[in-house]
Order: structure tokens, then C-alpha cells, then sequence
């Protein structure tokens, strides 16, 4: 059963996850291959519950105390874009289609999402165009995300703290 | 009486007061360290949590240790967090390396309270820092650690202004990082902009993020 899992954190975004429960999505969602669905719904204006339709099997949310057993069992994500969410998704090594959340204030989600998409870590959407963007998605064509380096911050806190 | 007390005063204002700001100024290299380094770590949240707890993934924790971690209130789930990577990385440390303590601050600013409700919650916020971080460690003779790192948000301004209470009273006071976020690619927040000029190394993780100013980047760095 190949699932798609869609996460927004600890934050609102109604206008997400009602795009991505709606048929259209779902019928794409389908001809992609994905009978499952996982949406953890955050605080979004949605009622939790279990259904299906399409031929997708729909699991709407919260919250879980991690997801990333979540993440590391989908064969798609699709999330806020919000910097935390992006990082341990791509870390995951999973492919990500982020939906900068566009109502949040101070917002900067559609700036990060729009500069990793250009350098082929992920894709990029709105809620509006998700169905369109789920079907011409191919998991192949992204780059795959550099590994953590720690090095670059450990030189310059030894610079800094004298020990070099 | 009352006129020693205003010279004394004059003196203060016109003595005192520049020589401290021309002394707190001045360039202030790093000076050749072999010990242990105190490291005190702001988590602000959310992915700034994230951020934070991932750049000390870099650090080994058997030089920079004991390690305090400084959370805003009702921000219960940062602290789960450092616990969590504190207890996953304890079996591979002695002892001494696995020291840790928290220390829970007043929020400079919720989120959505109104820009005019800022200052008081703000104040008290500056408040609590320099008692902790400034005033209470110096009593016991010593700097509430050697290294703050910052990442943001807000309440790490007031975290900043402590540690420029201890210099200014001549008081032991930690080196300052400030680690722009991932998130900031083109522009920088506004903590950003604040602690910019006083921080000793104020590094961005994205080149356009620089703009004009101080500050360095070396690519992504969580």
C-alpha cells in the first residue's frame, strides 16, 4: 500500500488540507500510484476522521509525539514549508512537494521552498495547483539533498573560542 | 552633600560611562583556549529549536560542556527536545561532558501579541536575562557560560543586551554566535538586524541573505 503522507507541523494551514482531501488530488494521488493517504492536520480548520474515496484510503489527524516514522514509511510528502519540516523530510531522503503556507505572518516559507525547487531539492506548489503538480511530479528528477555537515559551524566556534 | 553628590554623578556620566562603552567596543579577539568552553544555547521554537539543537550536533560535547539551554516560557517541547539529544548522546560521554542544566525565560513577545503590547512583556523579559545571565553568575564569580548561541527569535535581543550588562560592568561575559535561519534566504528577520553590530560573529546561511554589513556565510550550516 503505497502511501502518501502530508504534514504541516504544529501550525494552521486549512487551506492545504482541504485541497489535498478533495477528489481531485485524490484522483491524481491514485493515478500516481499512492492508495494511502496519512494527513496530519495540525490546527487546521478540518474534522479528523477515516474515509475513502477515489480508490485512496484517507487518515486525517493531529498530532503524533514524532512523524518521522510517518515520513520514512511514505513514498511521497507533502508539507508546509516550513524550514524544519523541509530539513528532516529531505534528510529522509523522501521525495517532497512543500506548499508554502501563504497566510502566515513575517512569512518567508514561499522564499525557501522557491530556492530549493530552483536547485532541484524538491517541488514547489500552491493548494490550488497541488493536483496538477501531484501528476506531473517525478520523484526521479530531484536532486538528492546534501548530507549534514558539521564541520563548517565546528570551525567557526573553535575559531571563535580560541582553540585553533 | 548635595553638591559632592552631583559631581559624583558628573563624574560617572562623563568619565565612567564612555570609558566602559570605548572598552566594551573595542575589537575583542578570541584568545588561545585549551580547556573546556561553558556553552549556553537560546532555543527559540519551533524550527528555530531545530536549528539550534542541530548546529551543537557539530560540537563535540567533550570540549563544550556543561551546556545550558535557554527556553522561553511555555515552550515545554524544546526542552523535550534537548533532553531527547542530550540522553541520545550521553552513553558515548564521560561523565563530566554530560552536564547539563535549562533555564526557562520570560517571553520578549508571544505570537500575535500586539506590537503596542510589546514593550512591558519585552522589559520584564530583559529583566529576568540580566539577572540570570549577568548578575547571578557574577555573584558566584564566574560568566553564566563562555559561548551564547543565538539563532532568534526575539527574546534572544534581550538575551544579548545581559550579556552587554556584564561587559559594561566589567563582569565576566560570554563570546556571542548568532546563526541566521535556513529559512532566510534573501532577507534577514529582524532579531537578525538587531543583534547584528553587537554580536562577535553574526554568520547567514544563504549569501543573498547578507545584504550590506558585518557578517559572514559558508553555505548551509544544519
Amino acid at each position: 500500500m503505497p502511501t502518501a503522507f502530508v504534514t504541516v507541523g504544529s501550525t494552521k494551514f486549512t487551506p492545504l488540507i482541504k485541497a489535498v482531501v478533495f477528489d481531485d488530488c485524490l484522483k491524481a494521488l491514485k493515478r500516481a500510484g499512492y492508495d494511502t493517504l496519512v494527513v496530519q492536520c495540525g490546527n487546521s480548520d478540518v474534522e479528523p476522521g477515516k474515509w475513502s474515496a477515489q480508490g485512496v484510503s484517507v487518515d486525517v489527524w493531529r498530532f503524533a509525539p514524532s512523524i518521522q516514522s510517518f515520513v520514512e514509511t511514505a513514498g511521497l510528502v507533502i508539507s508546509h514549508a516550513g524550514s524544519g519540516t523541509i530539513l528532516d523530510v529531505l534528510r529522509a531522503g523522501k521525495p517532497l512537494i512543500a506548499v508554502p503556507n501563504t497566510s502566515l505572518m513575517d512569512n518567508h516559507q514561499a522564499e525557501l521552498a522557491n530556492a530549493l525547487s530552483k536547485q532541484g531539492y524538491l517541488t514547489a506548489s500552491t493548494p490550488e495547483t497541488l493536483p496538477q503538480v501531484i501528476a506531473a511530479f517525478s520523484p526521479n528528477h530531484l536532486a538528492p539533498f546534501p548530507a549534514f555537515d558539521g564541520s563548517k559551524f565546528l570551525n567557526i566556534v573553535d575559531e571563535e573560542m580560541g582553540y585553533m | 552633600m548635595v553638591i559632592s553628590l552631583l559631581s559624583l554623578l558628573l563624574l560617572l556620566v562623563l568619565i565612567v560611562i564612555p570609558v566602559r562603552a570605548y572598552a566594551i567596543l573595542l575589537p575583542n579577539r578570541p584568545k588561545p583556549r585549551t580547556g573546556p568552553s561553558k556553552l549556553a544555547v537560546f532555543l527559540g521554537s519551533g524550527g528555530h529549536t531545530s536549528e539550534s539543537l542541530q548546529l551543537l550536533r557539530a560540537l563535540p560535547f567533550t570540549r563544550y560542556y556543561p551546556r545550558l539551554y535557554i527556553t522561553s516560557s511555555l515552550d515545554t517541547l524544546s526542552i523535550q527536545k534537548a533532553t531527547s539529544l542530550e540522553s541520545s548522546l550521553a552513553p558515548s560521554l564521560p561523565p563530566h561532558a554530560q552536564q547539563h542544566t535549562f533555564l526557562v525565560l520570560p517571553r520578549a513577545r508571544r505570537v500575535h501579541q500586539p506590537f503596542w503590547a510589546t514593550p512591558p512583556t519585552a522589559i520584564w523579559s530583559l529583566v529576568v536575562a540580566v539577572w540570570e545571565l549577568s548578575i547571578r553568575p557574577a555573584l558566584r564569580g564566574q560568566a553564566c557560560s563562555d559561548l551564547l548561541l543565538l539563532n532568534g527569535p526575539g527574546t534572544c535581543v534581550p538575551l544579548l543586551a545581559a550579556v552587554y550588562t556584564s561587559k559594561f560592568l566589567a563582569l565576566p561575559a560570554p563570546r556571542t554566535i548568532y546563526v541566521e535561519s535556513f529559512a532566510r534566504v534573501s532577507s534577514l528577520s529582524l532579531s537578525a538586524k538587531l543583534v547584528r553590530p553587537f554580536v562577535d560573529r553574526f554568520v547567514v546561511q544563504w549569501p543573498q541573505a547578507m545584504g550590506k554589513g558585518r557578517g559572514e556565510c559558508r553555505g548551509w550550516l544544519v
